[in-house]
């Protein structure tokens, strides 16, 4: 009698371990809710050499919608470039190349430039261009302080008559010491920013302000951004 | 028959009931802080990170903006990392030579990325997406702190759920203007609670109910 009632409860005491043991090693232990079999952007993928889960495109592939067919809209060059056409330089005091004409560079922004645009180009050149062109475009960045390279200021005449196409260019393939910002800008944006650049031309070139305003049209689309800035009060 | 209990096991029977109540309470009081202790949800945690990266120089004294580095915040759910390319826009020219950046370079010769370990991670049962954060007012500082201030980054919050319900519960009490989703300055004194509200409508942030409802983060 006294011996049975031990080993009853010894069998209970042993199926209540075992039970107590499947259930913590069954849920305390395992994280497959944690970390699901999927790929998020930036999980390591171990089945690619490079370990990358967020894949290029293919080589010689193109996605929906990014054949990228318009060429002005997207490179900034006319369609027909004369192949004997030759870019024009000089030197500079520090006998440096400098490049005084582009071209085949378009002269026509691809896209109207409307107050929206001129706005947006500010903020993405605050976010991007501003560190080393500084605020005002004159080439005194922050960056530039701390001893990178100074970039040439946007207010030199040069730079003044460059045709628009050619700031699209130096920011989708770089420029010099400047590296490409295609992987950070994307095409509308890089124009919104040429028209912010122009903007801020004109605020310290009042020929083109004078020019422009009389040539403003009276849809609120102007024709220059240094005319959209001005009848819109944005600019600076 | 002779009694099995002596009458004080009256006592000892009250007085257990009330010890275990006490024990359970305590015990459980134990769980939730243990739970939200910065052991087991990370808070507050460094990381050995391959390069060591100082948000403190790049962001608070060189003024770069995030968006310059983590470029899709704006429009995708992950805030994305900078690719090796966007560190050389600076250091191919700027400090070149430093041993800091070697394995910087390294990753430029050799066209293999950089393996930043992660700070902040959440379940994968959990949706969270940046884009419609940035978009509705809600700032970095809010959810990462000063990290302007960090030379190495570290969880600012516990990341708990109870920290998402918080916010979503009433979210103009953290909300600012569009305009000061990147500053690391703002002070949430700046604007009073009128404002906020207006915020709130102006920015058409849904009910309480949507946004507490479950699918809302676990879908
Ligand atoms: C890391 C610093 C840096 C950043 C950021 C930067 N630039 Fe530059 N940029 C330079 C330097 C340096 C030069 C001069 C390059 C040279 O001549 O070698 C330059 C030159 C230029 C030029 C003049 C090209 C010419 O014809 O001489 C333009 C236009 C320009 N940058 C536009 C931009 C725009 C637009 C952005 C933002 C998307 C930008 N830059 C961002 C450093 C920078
Ligand atoms: C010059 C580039 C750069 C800039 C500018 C920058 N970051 Fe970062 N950020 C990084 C790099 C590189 C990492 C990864 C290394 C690390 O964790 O320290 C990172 C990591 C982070 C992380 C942690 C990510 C994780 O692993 O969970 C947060 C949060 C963050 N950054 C927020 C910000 C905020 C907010 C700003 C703007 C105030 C900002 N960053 C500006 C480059 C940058
Ligand atoms: C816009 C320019 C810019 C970009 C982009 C940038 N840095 Fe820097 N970096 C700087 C400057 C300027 C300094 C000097 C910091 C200071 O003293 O304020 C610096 C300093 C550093 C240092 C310290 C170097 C030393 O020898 O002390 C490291 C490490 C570093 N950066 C890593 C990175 C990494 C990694 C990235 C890419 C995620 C990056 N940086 C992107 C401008 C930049
Ligand atoms: C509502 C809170 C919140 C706000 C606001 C917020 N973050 Fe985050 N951030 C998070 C959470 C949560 C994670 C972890 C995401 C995960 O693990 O999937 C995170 C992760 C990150 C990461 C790591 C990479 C990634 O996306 O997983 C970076 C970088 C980052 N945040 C930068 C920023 C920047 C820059 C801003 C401001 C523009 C910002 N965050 C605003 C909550 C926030
Ligand atoms: C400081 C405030 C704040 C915090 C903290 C916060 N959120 Fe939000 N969240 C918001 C606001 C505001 C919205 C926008 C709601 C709207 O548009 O109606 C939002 C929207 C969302 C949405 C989008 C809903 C949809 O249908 O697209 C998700 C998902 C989300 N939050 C998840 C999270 C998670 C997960 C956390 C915690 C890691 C978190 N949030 C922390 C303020 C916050
Ligand atoms: C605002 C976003 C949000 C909403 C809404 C939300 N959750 Fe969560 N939930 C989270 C996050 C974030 C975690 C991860 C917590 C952690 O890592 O500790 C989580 C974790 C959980 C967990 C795992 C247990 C834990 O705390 O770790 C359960 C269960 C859960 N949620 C259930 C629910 C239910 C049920 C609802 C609806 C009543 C709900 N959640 C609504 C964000 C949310």
């Amino acid at each position: 009698m006294y011996r049975n009632r031990s080993s009853i409860l010894a069998r209970i005491g042993l199926l209540a371990t075992v039970i107590a043991g499947t259930m913590a090693a069954g849920c305390g232990v395992r994280f497959d809710m944690q970390d699901q079999p999927r790929y998020k952007a930036y999980k390591q993928n171990e089945f690619f050499a490079d370990k990358l889960s967020t894949r290029a495109y293919p080589e010689g592939t193109v996605a929906r919608g990014r054949l990228n067919d318009n060429k002005a809209f997207y490179t900034g060059k006319i369609d027909n470039p004369n192949p004997n056409a030759v870019a024009q330089t000089t030197t500079d005091a520090a006998g440096n190349t400098v490049v005084t004409s582009f071209p085949d560079a378009i002269d026509e922004f691809p896209l109207p430039v409307t107050k929206e645009l001129v706005e947006r180009g500010r903020e993405r050149y605050n976010i991007y261009c501003g560190v080393c062109h500084g605020p005002g475009g004159n080439g005194d960045g922050m960056i530039v302080r701390r001893g990178f390279p100074r970039p040439p200021t946007y207010h030199e005449d040069r730079l003044r008559k460059a045709p628009v196409g050619h700031f699209f260019d130096v920011i989708t393939n770089g420029w010099g010491r400047m590296s490409s910002y295609a992987y950070q800008v994307q095409p509308a944006d890089r124009w919104a920013i040429v028209a912010y650049i122009r903007a801020l031309q004109a605020t310290q070139d009042p020929d083109a302000i004078l020019n422009s305003t009389a040539k403003a049209d009276q849809s609120g689309t102007a024709k220059t951004p240094a005319a959209a800035a001005t009848t819109h009060g944005g600019g600076k | 028959m002779a009694q099995i209990f002596n009458k004080s096991a009256n006592n000892i029977a009250k007085i257990s009931m009330v010890a275990v109540a006490v024990l359970a309470g305590t015990a459980f009081y134990a769980y939730t802080q243990i739970a939200r202790s910065s052991y087991l949800t990370g808070r507050y945690m460094e990381r050995q990170q391959p390069v060591q990266f100082s948000h403190k120089h790049h962001v608070g004294d060189d003024g770069i903006d995030c968006r310059y580095c983590h470029q899709t915040v704006e429009t995708t759910a992950s805030a994305g990392m900078p690719s090796t390319q966007t560190c050389m826009n600076c250091h191919s020219q700027l400090w070149a030579d430093s041993p800091y950046l070697e394995p910087v370079r390294a990753s430029f010769r050799d066209n293999k990325p950089i393996e930043w370990r992660r700070v902040h991670d959440l379940p994968e049962y959990t949706y969270f997406n940046h884009s419609i954060h940035v978009a509705k007012g809600v700032g970095c500082s809010t959810c990462h702190g000063q990290i302007d201030n960090m030379p190495s980054v570290y969880q600012e919050n516990t990341l708990q759920m109870e920290w998402c319900l918080e916010c979503h519960r009433a979210p103009e009490k953290f909300i600012r203007p569009k305009s000061e989703v990147y500053n690391m300055q703002w002070e949430p004194g700046s604007i009073d609670d009128t404002k906020r509200r207006s915020l709130k409508d102006d920015y058409k942030i849904r009910s309480k109910e949507m946004m507490t409802s479950c699918s809302t983060c676990h879908r």
